[in-house]
């Protein structure tokens, strides 16, 4: 499976499209793309995960040094859309409590 | 059939023999050459050069054309040999690699080795089994004086080598607990500030951290991010999922866990597992968890240790005997 | 010893010239053909890491005479990043190789001797042996 990310960047949102799996394989390059954008400082980024229909604890990790960085840089993280099955794993490993999460609108059938 | 020598001579013996006979025998032999030629490093070009001089004996009169283009064929074979020569080369260094990792293997399993104690009126299975030579996944028994079993269960993020890395420092922090602690809250905080200060941000690890007290029949837990396990109340004969919240260690300082308590009945049943169990695919689609609670209670009436060994042989063939994740359940039944 | 032929890298098409150049002097030191074919890609190989990586610089071909031997001595001189861990170019399987086996390492495997100088923002200068057989 592969991974599709494209990211719009205006001026102080930068929203990014995932589709597809995250895992060991395509977590890399998931990586590359954000965390340069999470270094402007005062940046919001907004990622769409409506249509990641997978995604395993190393994709958690990703999110983590993303959010870590913007702590460091003064910027902004927000996941929005997240399928069922995704959420979940944010929510068991009690990632839901630190990162801004906007669940209301689920993505996938 | 000889035995065949790599030289000129042969060479133009049987270019002589092929040419005036078209013989699918010097052919095979041609086929033995080129594999001889491999044994003993004979590069491409090497053979070419044998076949211009072979010619050159056989036709003197070769046209000047021939010979040429002979020699611009043996030119661009030279990146081949190199290529070939870089692929030997990288061969016996993934040889030497495969090795050195399998003694780390070893070394790890002698290290993560626990010990499947005896605690009275206690039936308990485990089984662990890494998707590649190293296990990410880690469960530790630990029985102490008052003979109450601490139970600890927990997957590092990725695979290989840097889980097991990490998971051999989880270990080793383990083991310097002093014992008197063992409140299942206390010991997630300790872990959490050890994988705080010393492990990339990217990397964090879950742990399921169960104490049991025999003589109260108590479960005492607390939960680090790690995949739920499941309760099986017998009076019931029904599953629920063992609810404790907590975030994964490593990702935030001074963090508190809350820590659970439950009454264990006679038959009922504790099961422990990380997400290598749950997360199994079945081609492209993913198991509920409800199958995984399905297997386990097909098997229900065995004992616990071939209880999990039949889960894992269930998953284990639904996923074509290769696992996608490293795999660990482990089932503490209480008995009457 | 003296430089006996140098030839000036600043373009792709020197390459060409210093390989001809390498080659005759191969020819005339009395190499056969395949290790006329060797030194010449070996000629490349060195050329081509001046063009890209360097910008420009220079091979040289001297002759070594010695009392049981022949050979030839190709000398790549530049001026410039220089290379940072030799170690780490000189792995099979490094980047620079894309797997085609090519590469310094590839130099090393087509001669007999091979050593490199490098230094930092300086400049490097290999020199790659043959032994005629």
């Amino acid at each position: 499976m592969n991974l599709d990310i494209n990211v719009v960047d205006k001026e102080s949102v930068a929203v990014v499209a995932l589709a597809g799996e995250i895992d060991a394989f395509t977590a890399p390059k998931l990586k590359e793309a954000l965390l340069p954008l999470t270094k402007q400082a005062g940046n919001i980024v907004e990622v769409n995960l409506e249509n990641v229909s997978y995604m395993d604890s190393t994709g958690l990790g990703v999110f983590v040094s993303a959010l870590k960085s913007t702590k460091e840089n003064n910027s902004e993280l927000k996941l929005v859309q997240l399928q069922d099955r995704v959420l979940r794993l944010f929510e068991i490993t009690g990632l839901t409590d630190i990162i801004n999460i906007d669940s209301t609108v689920r993505g996938g059938s | 059939m000889s035995t065949l020598n790599l030289d000129l001579s042969n060479y133009r013996d049987l270019l002589k023999q092929y040419i005036r006979t078209q013989d699918e025998t010097a052919l095979y032999q041609a086929e033995q050459f080129s594999k001889l030629s491999m044994q003993q490093n004979i590069s491409p070009e090497e053979i070419i050069n044998v076949h211009i001089q072979a010619l050159q004996d056989l036709y003197p009169d070769l046209p000047e054309g021939i010979e040429s283009s002979m020699n611009f064929l043996l030119e661009a074979m030279i990146s081949y040999g190199l290529a070939y020569q870089e692929f030997q080369s990288l061969r016996e260094k993934q040889l030497a690699l495969k090795s050195e990792i399998s003694v780390a293997a070893n070394m790890q399993q002698t290290l993560l080795t626990t010990v499947k104690p005896e605690v009275e009126g206690l039936d308990i299975g485990a089984i662990s089994v890494p998707a590649n030579q190293m296990n990410g996944d880690y469960h530790h028994f630990v029985q102490n004086n008052q003979n109450t079993l601490g139970i600890a269960i927990a997957d590092v993020i990725g695979k290989g080598i840097p889980a097991a890395l990490a998971m051999s420092m989880i270990k080793y922090s383990m083991d310097s607990f002093p014992e008197n602690r063992m409140d299942p809250c206390t010991i997630l905080e300790s872990l959490n500030r050890v994988v705080e200060r010393n492990v990339d941000p990217s990397m964090f690890i879950t742990m399921f951290y169960g104490l049991y007290k025999p003589e109260t029949s108590k479960f005492y837990y607390s939960s680090a991010g790690h995949e739920p396990g499941f309760y099986y109340n017998a009076r019931e004969d029904k599953f629920e999922e063992i609810e404790a919240r907590g975030i994964v260690l490593g990702v935030t300082r001074d963090t508190e866990y809350q820590q659970y308590e439950k009454t264990i009945h006679p038959e009922d049943m504790i099961i422990l597992l990380t997400d290598g169990v749950t997360e199994c695919r079945q081609g492209d689609r993913f198991i509920e968890s409800e199958e995984v609670l399905d297997v386990i209670k097909t098997y229900m009436h065995l004992p616990a240790q071939q209880l999990v060994d039949q889960v894992y042989k269930h998953f284990e063939r639904l996923q074509d005997f290769h696992l996608r994740d490293d795999f660990t359940l482990i089932i503490l039944r209480k008995q009457v | 010893m003296e430089f006996q032929s140098c030839v000036n890298i600043n373009k792709e098409w020197d390459i060409v010239g210093a390989r001809q150049i390498g080659r005759d002097f191969a020819r005339k030191i009395g190499f056969g053909t395949v290790d006329q074919a060797r030194i010449a890609t070996a000629i490349s190989e060195l050329a081509r890491n001046i063009y890209l990586y360097a910008g420009t610089g220079k091979i040289c071909f001297e002759t070594i005479e010695e009392i049981d031997h022949k050979g030839i001595c190709i000398i790549a001189i530049d001026n410039g990043p220089g290379i940072a861990e030799i170690s780490k170019v000189m792995e099979d399987g490094y980047s620079t190789s894309g797997g085609l086996g090519a590469g310094l390492p590839g130099v090393k495997r087509l001669m007999d001797d091979f050593d490199i100088v490098s230094e930092q923002e300086k400049g490097t200068e290999i020199r790659a042996v043959k032994w005629v057989r």
